[in-house]
């Protein structure tokens, strides 16, 4: 086999393309900041603007000269960098899939982002962006040639020529998906708006006094209650439009299929995304929901994976709004998981609540009596803190874990619930913690690390009874350690 | 775990982290220093203002944290696992499935080779949990614990 020459550059238009993406903050938000600082004249930024575009699109340009790539028959090279020249060679039996993803600008332009997947778990590893949507479906082909033709090892020669669609969103479910993405950021963003519009609102909205009962003495006339209901409608009403629009661009016509040992996915409304997660790169799936949505039956699957896929967090999103059949029908293909039945799933100790209120609700009331020394009105504060204890024991009550053979199940959050389903073969190492006060409680954390997981948020569950934490521990420790290796093997 | 015995780490680290916590305590008490004399007169101090609480930092660090530190710390390795015990406020005890690992350091910093200490460091390919460090092992245990756990791992790979 000839070895492959890097003798393709990437799409003329990719100079037009990057400069497009980084002009806005490099030519606009510089010059103006620097015109704001110096209290030069328009004329001088103007020109400052037009040297720095001029500088900027010479740079694309030079890093568009100096990156050349091309396809042999077995590999793919890439050289890039403007003064130390880096090359590089991906075989095609290392590659896992190529990902192509089109951004809106870039289908604009009839462009494509190919992603060289080859499960190192760096972020760009074979990133060519960007190249004519010709040429990444020829690079695709060319890999999926390899692998038809050589008996390539690995999973990839196993594939059935068409894939299985196992869920789909249509159009109403995504716009009812869109109502439940409502989003109360919008609103603080619709608050801050409103803020920072002079004179529309006469007090600080963020000042808490204000929402402890005093609004009353302090409002104008002319703003009465009946206007504020207005600006919360208002509000509102932009957190819902926002949300349908968001939910829309980013999963319209999203379609997961199973092809072999492996999921693709595609989505997007503007940015039409394509990704491939192979089964054995899964490490946990997670089931995400909300009180109303589990009123009507709906949460999102996601898996995390190790470093595969064009997320960065290494959560994939593999069935954002669906029922619990249709989770199930996809936690079936993906390998050990099923979702737990409700019974099964035990509380964590009573004395979680005690815990809460000895470690925070204690001190925050001894925080409040204090400040009303100077505040009288602080003890106010003092109203909320029976509402913060029953928030505690209802999360107690939305806390629950179960171990089911080789799958350790652990839901979390009232608001935002969510369940991990973690096979103990993926467990790469658990550990025990306590605290002075859970140590005088006899409780315990049991943090549960898994490969690809986000720092801080993995499963845990938080004050275990000593006793209970301890054999949990021992039980997933055996499994793990035993000869009942995972999936990811 | 609670009933199991953790064997505690060579007593040498003891004076590890008391030569550690003497160098943290020293420089806390010159930084001390150096400001009392670049602010002290100018916020009106009086003499001792900061160094003194900066002394009884360093006769905490050096004298009074390091044991506590070293009766937190513990190991234990039964055939499937490796236990690390450590913390003097909020206590951790860390369980690695010797199969989970990825690989293996025996690493030794300058003060370390003074006092013929080593640590042994697992990597997996866990997040929260990437590295687990054991501190304070003479060489030899630490290059036995190493071969063991590497036993471990090749009979896994098969």
């Amino acid at each position: 086999m000839s070895a492959a020459v890097a003798d393709r550059r990437l799409h003329p238009g990719t100079i037009l393309l990057r400069f497009i993406k980084e002009a806005p903050p490099a030519v606009l938000a510089l010059p103006a900041s620097l015109g704001f600082a110096s209290r030069a004249g328009l004329e001088k930024v103007l020109w400052i603007a037009a040297a720095i575009a001029a500088a900027l699109l010479v740079l694309k340009w030079v890093a568009w000269r100096r990156f050349r790539y091309g396809a042999g028959e077995s590999e793919i090279v890439i050289e890039s960098g403007i003064l130390s020249r880096n090359r590089r060679t991906i075989p095609f039996d290392r590659v896992q899939d190529v990902d192509v993803e089109r951004t809106f600008l870039a289908r604009l332009f009839g462009l494509a982002r190919v992603r060289i997947e080859t499960g190192a778990g760096g972020k760009d590893e074979g990133l060519l962006d960007s190249v004519s949507l010709a040429e990444a479906t020829r690079l695709r082909e060319a890999v999926r040639a390899f692998h038809a033709g050589a008996p390539a090892p690995e999973t990839l020669s196993q594939r059935p020529p068409a894939g299985r669609l196992l869920y789909a969103l249509g159009l109403r479910r995504l716009l009812v998906f869109g109502l439940f993405s409502f989003s109360l950021f919008y609103i603080a963003g619709f608050f801050a708006v409103l803020q920072s519009v002079d004179g529309l609102l006469p007090f600080d909205i963020y000042d808490p006094a204000r929402w402890t009962g005093l609004i009353g003495d302090y409002l104008p006339a002319r703003f009465t209650a009946s206007a504020i209901a207005v600006v919360l409608f208002l509000a509102i009403m932009l957190g819902v439009v926002a949300g349908v629009v968001r939910t829309v661009a980013r999963d319209f016509g999203f379609r997961l299929v199973v092809e072999g040992s492996r999921f693709r996915r595609e989505h997007g409304l503007f940015t039409r995304r394509e990704a491939v997660i192979p089964r054995r790169r899964v490490q946990l799936a997670g089931v995400d929901t909300g009180p109303m949505r589990k009123l009507f039956g709906w949460s999102g699957l996601w898996f995390q994976t190790l470093g595969a896929g064009s997320e960065r967090s290494g959560r994939q999103a593999a069935a954002p709004f669906a029922d619990s059949g249709e989770i199930a029908a996809v936690l079936a293909e993906a390998g050990p998981y099923r979702l737990p039945p409700p019974p099964a799933l035990a509380m964590v100790s009573r004395r979680h609540i005690l815990r809460s209120v000895g470690g925070k609700i204690l001190p925050l009331a001894v925080l409040i009596v204090a400040a009303a020394l100077r505040w009288p009105q602080a003890l106010l504060l003092l109203l909320f803190l029976p509402l913060f204890a029953a928030s505690v024991a209802v999360e107690r009550h939305f806390h629950r874990y179960a171990l089911d053979g080789d799958l350790l199940c652990v839901t979390r959050g009232a608001w935002r619930q969510r369940l991990w389903m973690v096979p103990l073969g993926n467990v790469q190492a658990l550990s025990l913690s306590r605290e002075p006060l859970q140590r005088r409680l006899g409780l315990a954390t049991l943090s549960i690390d898994t490969a690809g997981a986000p720092v801080l948020k993995g499963p845990r569950i938080v004050d275990l009874r000593n006793g209970d934490a301890e054999a949990l521990a021992a039980r997933i420790s055996l499994y793990a350690s035993g000869r009942k290796s995972g999936t990811d093997r | 775990m609670g009933d199991r015995m953790l064997t505690a780490l060579d007593p040498a680290y003891v004076r590890l982290l008391r030569l550690n916590g003497a160098l943290a305590g020293a420089a806390l008490i010159a930084a001390a220093f150096a400001a009392e004399i670049i602010f002290g007169g100018r916020l009106g101090l009086a003499r001792g203002m900061l160094a003194a609480p900066a002394v009884v930092g360093f006769l905490y660090l050096a004298l009074l944290s390091p044991g506590r530190r070293y009766r937190a710390w513990g190991y234990a390795m039964d055939g499937e696992a490796l236990h690390v015990g450590h913390g003097v406020l909020t206590q951790v005890h860390t369980i690695v499935p010797l199969a989970r690992v990825q690989h293996i350091d025996v690493s030794q910093g300058p003060l370390e080779r003074a006092l013929a200490l080593s640590r042994l460091v697992l990597h997996t390919a866990g997040t929260q949990h990437s590295q687990i460090v054991l501190p304070g092992l003479r060489r030899e245990t630490a290059e036995a614990m190493r071969e063991a756990i590497r036993g471990r791992m090749a009979r896994e790979e098969e």
